[in-house]
């Protein structure tokens, strides 16, 4: 009797996994996963009961293989989900990689860890991928399994990030923003702005919020703006990583605002760390803005971005535009037809400020 | 079933559930994913591969996990270690071989540190485990926050050369035309080594069975006249040991040390330990079962990976359902035997 | 043999001494090194300690602390419980805290920028979230009460899977949501100088100590973890006890989530909670409590708590990179668990037996 009970309990507990799993996800695969689970819990019974239930999502995929037998498959190696920007890349990707621009997308989400991606990577070579697209959540450590995937003959294209390997030509090409680029345009911009509101001859105090360390972007764009500051002999007070999140920004300012009273400028490594700057600064008591005690200049551009400077507390936001899937698509098309490519490309980008915000909001796809 | 379960030991009888769910799903990935070559041997080895680290420090877990005790540190570890390699060999130009021995060396000091603390201090090993955790993470970050990669030809040769495996009906040839003989790499093969030695130790000799003696119950073993004391502290630090191991070939398979490494890490080991059949109140254990854990585990994600659309979050949430039900299951297995007992 | 013991032997022996003295050191060490490094030469420094109103609230360092050891504080107590009454280390209430922000945020509205909502939507939101916290408390509290799991291994599932869940809620993207009241609980209500998540931590915390001090509940949950089965001899129904601190947990866990999320206005099911589990755990022992279970004393995780985010504000301010943190806290714990370890206790007892007894003999 009370070992019943103890299976009923164990029926128990996964059914109300999977209820709370279940009523939460609204992914194509709904219905999959349920069965999948299912199936794990009657371990003794039915393994056809298994293979039914995935075959009817198989098959889906099978079919259309079949059918156009020329679709090109690619695999996916993202970095997570882990900010606006890296969802919008994401969402470009899965709009442009679709059955009917003849492509079979295999998308992983490494959940920001490198041995995830890893994993990834070689499962994509298992699958006999035609491409990789690879976003390295950090620079090193791939020299291992991009051998494998030249071994194998797949090109490799990474995207959004950088690797540090010892042979070059274990990938194909790169395609990102110029984040060295990006730094120097928001220096530029803020040279400009200056000038504009006759305040150039003054001594300009900056506080950096940096990406998270390690991170080719947050390098980048650290390096961009330092060199300008430099040119134009602003002082930068204090530089420190506020890990790309709104928290760590928050943290960060926090702390700027208790060690320096005389903060004229602060560059957020990206939109949700400006968030985050803003929201410590008003509760400090300042303001923000072009008509505000500290001036704010981030990254990313995203849209809340642009419902920032709206609103008049974000001055400058330098984009860095997501959108890779045309232009990876661009790539591949190349590279099927056999033609020459540049070994690192860029995705146009623009700087926004908030003079401009309001015409364009409504023009951001994302 | 009921007789069969009292009749053949618990850790026996969980083992084999294990591998009958291990075979279920790697049939079905093959079943199902056929087209898209889940057959193919190369995704068996893939599964020890990149897991080769992963599998050396579950088997230590395992050993801490036996006695009674428990060592979530690992994880910041693994990054530590990584690091030091890193740095040693780029940074402060020491040879592979030195680079390596210093690595193990701190393991041994780690060790030791946290044999005192749990053994002769009497402390909780959870706390023990969460004060290296942070230890180890913050020096990891002191000695770079950026992120540092290997390249040294040394290091390479014991973490880049493949050992291919020329049995012709096991190659592939892949669209390109290109035949492609399944690999492997030393790490695996370290790995297996370890686990070997593992295996014997705990079955064999005396201090492995007291091992099991003071996880199974401290006092007992106490009386039976079992330094219990000694004991623990050689646990912990043969752990220190062996996780330092660990990461040295966990770091032959990323070539890079970063400050957020192999974060979490820990419960991954916790959880191949649990669902292989050890069970976290000691005295029960057995690196093969940890093995089979860590195998499961990948398959999962394989599983998931394979799937091409899935997030790849339904891998975490499908094995906290096996976690659980091999947790519940090994409670109603403890209650079954009890009840046949009395 | 002399049996008086003088006040300051009593103060140091209590268990509230560690954690308060670490308290005092860390901010200490943030006086001492300003007033030495500061801008203006030697001097000393104490705007640490300064507090000033600002737009109608309070604002300083101190401030700052409480209010983001806030949501810290809350967990503590949760976890308080839980270890004292069943060793059990709960490790899933960071998780736990992300699934219920998820949910809140989710009742609230289905897309991805929440722009209005009514109140009484709002309340639904907030006790649909609650409800979760205690429902996954009730899962922890089952599997550890009433099937004999250890607990870490118990909450090790939610700990897996929660985070996956709220992803699952959320789609996997960052909900943002745009109404101003919603941000009330992470920073200010409006006209009251103190920060919302203080007010909250100590009200639970004033709650809590009534109930388990005025009532029999505090000792009740001490003897459960002091041993179940006198305990339920003695007539305790021990297993429900366990459960109702795993769902106190988990309660606790929902409205850290909720305080979290309105700091930041919005929903990362990637990082809310991140690691809180960890720093949770932390307070309870720095507070002087035995993982163990037993006797507990629900201030000294309090002040724990404190201290572990003044540690981290703190080195903040003198420019230790937030990664680098890590390693003062492991000296801190590691530190003050040495010291109220047993074994070090008998040894100082033993050595003040020692040279009392030679004293003796000389005299």
């Amino acid at each position: 009797m009370k070992s019943m009970k103890k299976m009923l309990a164990l029926l128990m507990a996964l059914v109300l996994t999977f209820a709370l799993v279940g009523c939460g996800g609204s992914s194509d695969d709904a219905a999959a996963p349920a069965d999948n689970g299912a199936t794990e819990e009657k371990t003794e019974e039915a393994p056809a009961d298994d293979a039914s239930a995935d075959d009817a999502t198989a098959d889906d995929t099978a079919e259309a293989g079949d059918s156009e037998g020329g679709l090109i498959k690619v695999g996916y190696a993202q970095i997570g989900a882990e900010s606006d920007w890296r969802l919008a890349n994401t969402e470009s990707f899965k709009q442009q990689f679709t059955e009917e621009n003849g492509y079979e997308l295999i998308f992983n989400d490494g959940q920001q860890k490198q041995e995830n991606q890893i994993k990834a990577i070689r499962d994509f070579i298992a699958q006999d991928v035609d491409y990789i697209v690879l976003a390295p959540v950090v620079e090193t450590g791939w020299d291992t399994v991009l051998q494998e995937a030249k071994d194998a003959g797949i090109p490799v294209i990474l995207s959004d990030r950088g690797v540090d390997v010892a042979d070059d030509s274990l990938y194909t090409t790169q395609v990102c923003g110029d984040f060295v680029l990006e730094g120097n345009n928001a220096g530029d911009w803020l040279a400009q702005e200056l000038k504009d509101k006759g305040r150039d001859k003054e001594e300009i105090n900056v506080c950096v919020i940096e990406g998270t360390t390690g991170a080719s972007a947050a390098t980048g764009r650290k390096e961009g703006f330092a060199a300008k500051a430099d040119e134009n002999g602003w002082k930068i007070l204090d530089s420190q990583d506020g890990d790309f999140t709104q928290e760590g920004g928050q943290e960060v300012m926090e702390s700027f605002l208790k060690n320096y009273d005389d903060i004229d400028v602060v560059v957020c490594a990206n939109d949700n760390e400006a968030f985050g700057a803003i929201a410590a600064i008003e509760a400090a008591g300042k303001t923000t803005g072009p008509e505000g005690d500290i001036w704010i200049i981030s990254f990313d551009a995203v849209k809340q971005g642009f419902q920032y400077m709206v609103d008049g507390k974000l001055n400058c936001d330098v984009e860095c535009n997501p959108l890779y899937g045309p232009k990876i698509d661009e790539i591949i098309k190349k590279l099927e037809n056999g033609e020459e490519l540049e070994k690192l490309s860029h995705p146009e980008e623009g700087v926004f400020d908030y003079k401009t915000a309001a015409d364009l909001i409504d023009s951001r796809p994302y | 079933m009921k007789n069969l379960i009292t009749k053949m030991s618990t850790q026996a009888f969980v083992i084999m559930v294990t591998i009958i769910l291990f075979i279920i799903m790697y049939a079905a990935g093959c079943v199902v994913y056929a087209d898209k070559n889940f057959t193919n041997i190369q995704v068996f080895f893939n599964l020890f591969i990149s897991n080769a680290g992963l599998i050396i420090i579950s088997a230590s877990m395992t050993m801490v996990m036996i006695s009674g005790g428990i060592d979530i540190s690992v994880g910041s570890q693994v990054a530590l270690v990584c690091m030091m390699m890193c740095d040693l060999v780029m940074n402060k130009h020491v040879p592979t071989a030195a680079a390596i021995a210093i690595c193990i060396v701190y393991g041994i000091v780690y060790g030791i540190y946290a044999g005192v603390m749990v053994a002769y201090l009497n402390i909780q090993p959870f706390i023990v485990g969460l004060s290296g955790m942070f230890f180890a993470r913050g020096m990891t970050a002191v000695i770079n926050t950026g992120m540092l990669s290997i390249a040294d030809k040394t290091f390479d040769v014991l973490a880049k050369t493949k050992i291919m495996i020329p049995i012709d009906f096991l190659a592939k040839v892949n669209k390109r035309g290109m035949k492609i003989y399944p690999n492997l790499y030393p790490s695996v093969i370290i790995a297996f080594l370890v686990l070997v030695i593992m295996f014997v130790m705990l079955k064999y000799t005396k201090f492995g069975r007291a091992i099991y003696a003071i996880g199974g119950n401290e006092q007992s073993a106490l009386l039976m006249g079992l330094n219990v004391k000694k004991t623990k502290f050689l646990v912990y630090l043969l752990d220190g040991a062996i996780v330092a191991l660990g990461s040295v070939v966990y770091c032959m398979n990323t070539c890079g040390g970063f400050v957020a490494q192999a974060q979490g890490l820990e419960m991954d080991a916790i959880a191949a330990a649990v669902i292989g059949g050890t069970s976290l109140m000691g005295g029960v254990g057995n690196v093969f079962g940890t093995l089979l854990g860590v195998m499961t585990k990948a398959t999962i994600e394989a599983l998931v990976s394979f799937q091409g659309s899935l997030s790849s979050w339904w891998a975490k949430i499908i094995i906290a359902t096996l976690l659980a039900f091999f947790i519940i299951l090994q409670s109603i297995i403890t209650r079954i035997k009890a009840k046949a007992r009395d | 043999m002399n049996k008086e013991t003088s006040t300051l032997k009593r103060m140091v022996g209590h268990q509230l001494f560690m954690p308060i003295i670490s308290l005092i050191i860390v901010m200490l060490i943030t006086v001492v090194y300003k007033s030495l490094f500061g801008k203006d030469g030697v001097h000393l420094d104490l705007t640490f300690f300064q507090i000033q109103i600002t737009n109608g609230h309070l604002y300083g360092y101190l401030i700052d602390i409480l209010n983001h050891a806030g949501g810290l504080v809350i967990l503590a107590i949760g976890m308080t419980l839980t270890v004292a009454s069943s060793a059990g280390t709960d490790i899933s209430v960071g998780a736990v805290s992300a699934l219920c922000a998820a949910v809140c945020v989710r009742v609230l509205g289905r897309e991805n920028v929440v722009a209005d909502y009514s109140t009484g939507v709002y309340i639904l939101a907030f006790i649909a979230a609650m409800l979760v916290g205690a429902l996954c408390g009730v899962f922890n509290g089952y599997l550890v009460a009433y099937l004999d799991i250890q607990p870490m291994v118990a909450t090790l599932i939610l700990f897996t899977a929660g985070r996956g869940m709220a992803q699952l809620l959320v789609n996997g993207y960052i909900i943002y949501v745009r109404k101003e009241s919603y941000k009330w609980l992470g920073s200010f209500f409006p006209h009251i100088p103190l920060p919302s998540a203080l007010i909250v931590a100590m009200v639970v915390a004033v709650v809590m100590y009534l109930v388990l001090n005025k009532t029999a509940l505090g000792l009740y949950i001490q003897a459960v973890g002091i041993n179940k089965k006198a305990s339920h001899v003695v007539g305790l129904n021990s297993k429900m006890i366990i459960l109702l601190t795993y769902v106190f947990c988990g309660w606790c866990a929902s409205i850290n989530g909720l305080i979290k999320s309105s700091e930041i206005a919005s929903v990362d099911a990637n990082n809310i909670g991140l690691m809180m589990e960890l720093d949770a755990i932390l307070s309870v022992a720095i507070g002087g409590n035995s993982l163990g279970g037993g006797k507990f004393n629900l201030f000294g995780s309090i002040i724990g708590a404190v201290t572990i985010q003044a540690l981290s504000t703190v080195l903040l301010s003198m420019s230790v990179e937030s990664t680098q943190v890590p390693v003062f806290k492991a000296l801190l714990v590691a530190a003050i668990v040495v010291f109220q370890s047993p074994e070090i206790q008998r040894w100082r007892r033993n050595r003040k037996a020692r040279a009392a007894a030679a004293g003796k003999k000389v005299a």
